[in-house]
């Protein structure tokens, strides 16, 4: 058995996960990172994206969108907006939201607005990249 | 003895109050449910967003990041503050909206220059009430356009606040930056608090209890102190806000539901009391009339 750090992710709605994991893959400003026991003291922020960790052994993924993770050598916290097993998203909600932020992408919009569409519709296609590629 | 029909129409008029202060608690004690779960499951999110930013700073080496500038340049008479007020969207909710006013008035009250400070209020109620104040004697400018409700707090909204007043704060248009809202500290006891989101200090932060400061380590930043902290410190912002917003809407059912509870108690009191006085009445009413009868037939006798 590998050795193992204590990981928490916090969403705003939920504690998504707490206890020990052995490894961690997530994307983090400037690229994917890979976190495991004894990593250096760590901070930095999340775009929307996937990550994985792997708990005795097996492989769990997740959709997240945006947050920050800080990283100490014996744990980790990720605090993040939301948090999503691939099986927990609604594919359906996930479609509209994407059709919706595409359509408002088409109109005139002020930059805040352009900005604001833009993160939507990534969290829309993040969510339906995940649920496709993991949740059959 | 009064008014028999008086008595009658006061008993309607309160029985249809109660009938409004009672469905008012039956509202608010589900929305209280529905506000407490959400305010259950954010709790860890906002104790360890407070917790882990106070360990992150602690490991930062000093930046010239935008949000910690302090501007010190400025003298305090001249500064700009911005005050977020949470208050709520309806009255009939006991001393909530009045504590927040008050405490946000006394804060104001602090500030040397009125016509520096930009009130950005949450909810109507407080929004009424401070444009308002600018017609009298106090000028506290409050932004217009900044219309958003206090029901059902989402991230999304919570995240737009962070963004206007983290853009008025880097267009200089504000230096300073605090929140104002309602915490729960139990289901009976609420406390007013005001929190600094602006410019991010770190001599809130990066104390220990006993007063030291810690010898940590410093923390690596991927890819730069700056860049994590453009992203991080919105962020924060947003996560405090919504906690916030959470919180105070929490409160406010709560006050709402123990108003609507007390106000149910004391129509019933009320009905209570008038009937007595109503039976009273009928009964005066009926043995006056029987001795009228009565002595209108002994006259007859006579």
């Amino acid at each position: 058995m590998a050795k193992t750090f204590h990981l928490e992710i916090i969403a705003t709605d939920r504690i998504f996960f707490q206890g020990e994991c052995e490894h961690l893959v997530i994307r983090a400003i400037d690229g994917l990172i890979g976190i495991m026991a004894g990593h250096e003291p760590l901070v930095t922020s999340l775009p929307t994206g996937e990550m994985k960790y792997m708990v005795d052994g097996e492989w769990h993924y997740a959709a997240i969108s945006g947050g920050f993770i800080q990283v100490m050598p014996d744990s980790a916290v990720i605090l993040a907006d939301s948090c999503e097993l691939p099986e927990e998203i609604d594919i359906k909600r996930a479609e509209e939201a994407k059709e919706r932020a595409a359509e408002m992408l088409r109109q005139k919009q002020s930059i805040k607005e352009y900005y604001q569409t833009q993160a939507a519709l990534n969290r829309a296609i993040n969510r339906l990249k995940i649920s496709q590629k993991h949740f059959k | 003895m009064p008014n028999m029909r008086e008595i009658r129409e006061r008993i309607a008029s309160i029985q249809q109050i109660l009938k409004i202060t009672n469905a008012m608690y039956l509202m608010s004690s589900s929305k209280l449910k529905k506000a407490r779960k959400a305010l259950d499951s954010t709790e860890p999110y906002f104790y360890k967003l407070q917790e882990t930013i106070n360990s992150v700073l602690e490991h930062t080496p000093h930046t010239r990041q935008t949000y910690f500038d302090r501007r010190d340049d400025i003298p305090v008479e001249k500064r700009k503050k911005g005050y977020i007020v949470i208050t709520a969207d309806k009255g009939l909710c006991g001393s909530y909206n009045h504590n927040v006013l008050k405490f946000t008035e006394q804060e104001l009250e602090k500030a040397p220059d009125l016509s520096n400070c930009y009130l950005f209020v949450l909810g109507q109620v407080g929004r009424q009430y401070f444009t308002k104040r600018i017609n009298n004697s106090q000028k506290a400018f409050v932004d217009g356009e900044f219309l958003y409700t206090t029901q059902n707090p989402t991230v999304y909204r919570a995240m737009e606040i962070a963004q206007l007043v983290l853009g008025k704060f880097e267009k200089k248009e504000l230096d300073e930056v605090y929140l104002i809202y309602t915490d729960m500290v139990n289901s009976s006891v609420q406390e007013n608090k005001m929190v600094q989101l602006l410019p991010f200090s770190r001599r809130h932060f990066g104390k220990s209890a006993d007063g030291t400061m810690k010898k940590l380590p410093k923390a690596s930043f991927i890819p730069s102190p700056e860049e994590v902290m453009a992203d991080l410190i919105p962020n924060y912002a947003k996560g405090i806000i919504y906690g916030a917003m959470v919180e105070s809407f929490c409160c406010e059912q709560q006050s709402r539901m123990t108003a609507m509870d007390a106000a149910t108690t004391s129509a019933k009191d009320m009905i209570k009391e008038l009937s007595l006085l109503y039976n009273r009445a009928r009964q005066a009413a009926i043995t006056q009339e029987i001795t009228e009868v009565v002595s209108g037939a002994g006259s007859l006798e006579e």
